[in-house]
């Protein structure tokens, strides 16, 4: 039985962080989009996986809450901006596709090194996916760095949000449904504000290009 | 004494299917484009026909373009004996192992690249680089997705590889296997040369990779390398179907396992060739500055898959 | 119970009361005004209890909680939030805002200085992240208060920065309640800092240290500690003067608040050499950085900010060299918040006078507005570090600590640094004080009532400077204790 716990979660884990990966190689908003869509999905469907073999009631709410946030509200949110700036696609990222992927690739590496203290502590039995989701966070975090356009950054820090889930999910069963709550919360207020000042930037400079906000030096 | 034989017998098999493999793969492509399409025994014609041919040879070629031919299909062949096919385990697999494999095939690669380059012609030079592009991903691309299987089995052995995955049926689902599986079906299409890498069928300029090495072949030593190139589709169907579902893989040499081994391998060619053909009419040749994209995602797919197996060991 | 309520409540029925009036009234404002004066008096109040000798707690599995570093921060934050309210947008007179940006001004304030104090005197560390969060995003919808493409541009980089450092804080926490589940299985009250701490010592070392890492770079970020500080000079440079004055006096610190009680179980866990290691390396790294980037300033907000990251910077020093350090590095927080905030309001003062943030079109200050350009030279003075104003104390005492440390060549380091910002500033503000104004700037003060509470930070300054009043050194001391050196 645990076993195939064991292996779901795993399995789970590492679709998660295949949909990262493809916000490093495609080059259309709608494919991170639709990525960041199923990785929630994959999320949520771990949720109650672990909700299910870990016995903890409190975790369905949580994959209830994830659902309504991140497969319906957002992503509807993103693709209305995507509508908008549609033309503006990921075309000369800082790092090319083939490095990014290479990189990303040493990035998992890296982040099973760092969670090798973490494995071997944990005794549950979703442990094995906790290196995949640390992966995830420091894929994300390059996305957001070498990536130029406004609107892949933020699909970057949603997924970086979805990373941090995935491991409070699989390292400790969910952190207190309070603070799950306002963890919601936050998100999307801060999902919203970021969405405002897309809007500002594309009335202010015509484009979502961050490379155009570099008036402010030194 | 018989596992000699089987060897022998599982080569001359291999060889003898090849063209069929290939075949099959056309004709189902014909008539997922509602073609009739030719034969699937087609190949076996062309080469005839192709042994028949003059051979004719460019003035400025050397002896290494009428080598290359030979040792292309050499290695070919020399993988076939290394590669669980029918039943394992084997004696040759003593000698032959993963990396074994994988620098025989790159070994036939490499003489191709420079029989391209040999006789000077244009098509040839463009053809070796962008096949040494591709080769540069893929190669390690291969040799990671197996590693990831052998690290589960204990051993770089492909034979153990296949019989560690029969005794133990609920690895074939984990991680590892399912991302392997996926690195080594793009490393198929690459190496093997088909859409979305490269497109078999074409000989325009923009398009051709592996078409262009071989433009200036012709009789014999074409059909040498075609068949070499059959045999190698064939290697890496086998590589996907009895590493990943060793389902009907022979453990005991009698002869009605074997039965058994030749009709599953049969089946497995099927079902991968329609898994080929589906793709090949689905999905548009990708732009060249692309196709190493998408060999990087097969080799974060393959780094992935040595991960997980390294850390569910 | 009730002091939490005088406390937390003023900033929320303020933030109530500018949303529901529309069109915006000035009577708004003076509510405002007055209400943040409740919360100001609340936190004294907390301050009482402390030098009584209790810790107030409140709330459901006590989840509130005021012990002497909440108090001390809570007094920073109410205090700038009250000179904020006093001082901000819509007070009634010219002060270069429409009704609408007032509004928007007196809702997000508000909320701000809410999140902020909320965030201090919340005992359960999950909600002391959400309340750090709340506080990106509020002060977020300020900064572009007059839209321009470079407060635009400045709150992109501060939305974007300040998530996802807050994002990698939560990663963090989250290392830390694992950490804690492994040990003792999990509870309501597990993300309890009092629980964790009491855990601490049984903690296992590399998960800790693995979460305060990501803790450090997270709410570091918010702090402005270098590298993560790339977003503090744009944004801190184009909100207006009231915002940046609370992001620059206490927004800081109130992130160093949480990076301290971390430290703290962290230090219970694996000892203090890992923390120190840790706090040095990103202390000096920003010290360099901001003393060189001074060199270049030629926008009198953004060298402000960058004063900011040098004084973030030493003050995680402090933290690093034991008790003595921990002491100056707060008395060094209570100075920098007074000194900063104060600037930054004269700052917007001379802004609204003469229309450009470039110190090159600033002169002749001493002559057009005589008090303000008195003022500004104090407070420019006590932000380098001169005597009789308080940072030098400070500054002082962080160099004893870091001798008695045995880190001498450390000091030397720091010692030399600082001169280089010295200089800059120093030379930057004679260029703006004197000289002939340019034409057209009008003489005079205009409104001059705002600069009573100014100089009453001036006042506090020096009186800081000459002595150490004995609650605020049983305060400071109560937090040294509290930080587990």
């Amino acid at each position: 039985m645990d076993s195939v716990f064991s292996q779901l979660c795993v399995l789970g884990s590492s679709l998660v962080l295949i949909f990262g990966l493809i916000l490093l190689w495609r080059r259309g908003v709608t494919a991170y989009v639709t990525a960041f869509k199923w990785q929630s999905i994959v999320l949520s469907a771990v949720t109650g996986i672990v909700a299910y073999y870990g016995d903890d009631h409190e975790l369905y709410w949580v994959a209830g809450a994830l659902v309504v946030l991140k497969v319906l509200v957002i992503p509807r949110l993103l693709r209305r901006m995507q509508r908008r700036f549609a033309a503006e696609r990921e075309l000369e990222p800082y790092v090319n596709t083939a490095t990014s992927l290479v990189i990303a690739g040493l990035l998992v590496l890296f982040g099973y090194a760092i969670t090798r203290p973490l494995v071997a502590l944990s005794q549950l039995p979703t442990r094995a996916g906790m290196p995949l989701a640390m992966g995830l966070v420091l894929v994300s975090l390059f996305v957001v760095i070498s990536r130029k356009k406004a609107l892949t950054q933020v699909v970057g820090f949603l997924m970086l949000e979805n990373g941090i889930a995935l491991l409070a999910v699989l390292g400790t069963y969910g952190i207190p449904l309070i603070v799950e709550l306002g963890v919601f919360l936050d998100v999307l207020m801060g999902f919203l504000v970021m969405q405002i000042f897309i809007y500002q930037i594309h009335e202010t400079f015509e484009s979502i290009d961050v490379e155009q906000l570099n008036r402010l030096r030194h | 004494m018989i596992g000699y034989a089987l060897e022998v017998a599982q080569a001359a098999l291999a060889l003898f299917l090849a063209p069929g493999v290939v075949g099959l793969v056309r004709w189902m492509k014909a008539r997922l484009q509602n073609r009739r399409g030719a034969p699937v025994w087609q190949p076996y014609w062309e080469l005839a026909k192709l042994f028949q041919k003059e051979v004719v040879v460019s003035n400025n070629a050397s002896w290494l373009f009428r080598a290359t031919p030979f040792v292309v299909f050499a290695s070919a062949v020399t993988v076939t004996f290394f590669v669980p096919i029918l039943a394992v385990p084997l004696p040759f697999d003593g000698v032959g192992d993963l990396l074994v494999v994988v620098y025989l095939l790159l070994l036939g690669t490499f003489f191709l690249s420079l029989a391209g380059l040999d006789p000077g012609s244009p098509f040839g030079g463009m053809g070796a680089s962008r096949e040494m592009t591709v080769a540069a991903l893929a190669e390690p691309t291969l040799a990671l997705a197996i590693f990831a299987l052998a690290l589960s089995a204990g051993s770089t052995n492909l034979g153990q590889i296949v019989a560690r995955t029969m005794s133990d049926p609920g690895s074939a689902l984990s991680p590892g296997h399912l991302l392997a599986f996926l690195a080594l079906f793009i490393v198929t299409l690459a190496e093997t040369g088909r859409l979305p890498i490269d497109n078999p069928a074409t000989h325009l300029e923009l398009t051709m990779i592996h078409e262009a090495m071989v433009l200036e072949y012709s009789g014999r030593y074409l059909a040498l390398i075609e068949w070499a190139a059959a045999v190698k589709l064939l290697i890496f169907f086998s590589l996907l179907g009895n590493l990943f579902v060793p389902v009907g893989v022979s453990m005991a040499l009698t002869p009605a396992t074997l039965a058994i081994a030749v009709v599953s391998l049969l089946a497995k060619f099927v079902v991968l060739a329609a898994a080929v053909a589906i793709l090949e009419t689905r999905i548009a040749k990708l732009r060249l500055f692309r196709v190493p994209e998408l060999l990087s995602v097969s080799f974060v797919l393959a780094l992935l898959a040595v991960t997980s197996s390294f850390l569910l060991r | 119970m009730n002091t939490f309520i005088l406390l937390l409540g003023p900033p929320l029925v303020g933030a109530l009361m500018a949303a529901v009036v529309r069109p915006y009234r000035s009577i708004v404002g003076w509510t405002n005004a007055l209400l943040s004066l409740v919360s100001l008096g609340a936190a004294v109040s907390l301050w009482r209890h402390i030098l009584a000798g209790d810790v107030l707690t409140s709330g459901p599995r006590e989840f509130l909680r005021a012990d002497a570093l909440s108090t001390l921060l809570a007094l920073c934050v109410s205090a700038v939030g009250a000179l904020a309210a006093w001082l901000g947008p819509g007070m009634g007179g010219d002060d270069g805002y429409d009704g609408a940006q007032a509004r928007r001004f007196r809702i997000f304030g508000n909320l701000f200085t809410f999140t902020m104090l909320f965030a201090v005197t919340s005992n359960n560390v999950g909600f002391m992240w959400i309340a750090i969060e709340a506080t990106t995003i509020t002060s977020a919808m300020l900064i572009p208060l007059h839209v321009t493409k470079a407060s635009v541009e400045a709150s992109w980089k501060y939305i974007l920065i300040g998530s996802i450092g807050i994002a990698l804080a939560f990663a963090g926490t989250v290392l830390g309640y694992f950490d804690f589940v492994n040990l003792a299985g999990r509870q309501e009250d597990a993300l309890n800092w009092t629980v964790l701490m009491a855990a601490a010592p049984h903690l296992h070392a590399p998960v800790i240290q693995l979460a305060f890492v990501f803790i450090l770079i997270g709410y570091g970020t918010k702090a402005g500690l270098a590298p993560m500080h790339t977003w503090l000079p744009d944004a801190h440079s184009e909100a207006p003067a009231p915002l940046s004055a609370m992001m620059s006096g206490v927004l800081l610190a109130v992130a160093l608040y949480a990076v301290i009680r971390w430290e703290a179980v962290a230090n219970a866990a694996v000892g203090t050499g890992f923390t120190d290691g840790l706090f040095i390396v990103l202390g000096v790294l920003s010290i360099v950085i901001a003393a060189f980037s001074l060199v270049v300033q030629q926008n009198y907000k953004r060298m402000l900010a960058y004063s900011s990251i040098e004084h973030t910077g030493l003050m995680c020093v402090g933290l690093a060299l034991g008790p003595l350090g921990t002491f100056a590095a707060m008395l060094h927080l209570l100075n920098h918040t007074v000194a900063k905030s104060m600037m930054f309001f004269l700052a917007g003062r001379v802004l609204h006078r003469y229309r450009t943030t470039e110190i090159g079109g600033v002169s002749g200050l001493l002559r057009t507005m005589p008090w303000t350009g008195g003022l500004f030279a104090a407070g420019m003075l006590a932000v380098v570090g001169l005597p009789p104003f308080g940072l030098f104390i400070s500054e002082f005492a962080l160099f004893r600590a870091g001798f008695a440390a045995g880190r001498p060549w450390l000091m030397g380091l720091v010692l030399a640094l600082l001169p280089l910002a010295f200089v800059s500033m120093i030379g930057r503000l004679n260029r703006m004080l004197y000289g002939a104004p340019a034409a057209g700037i009008a003489v005079g003060e205009g409104s001059a009532w705002p600069l009573i509470p100014l100089g009453l930070c001036v006042t506090a300054l020096v009186v800081l400077g000459l002595t150490l009043p004995a609650p605020l050194q049983t305060l400071l001391e109560r937090i040294v204790e509290i930080a587990g050196r």
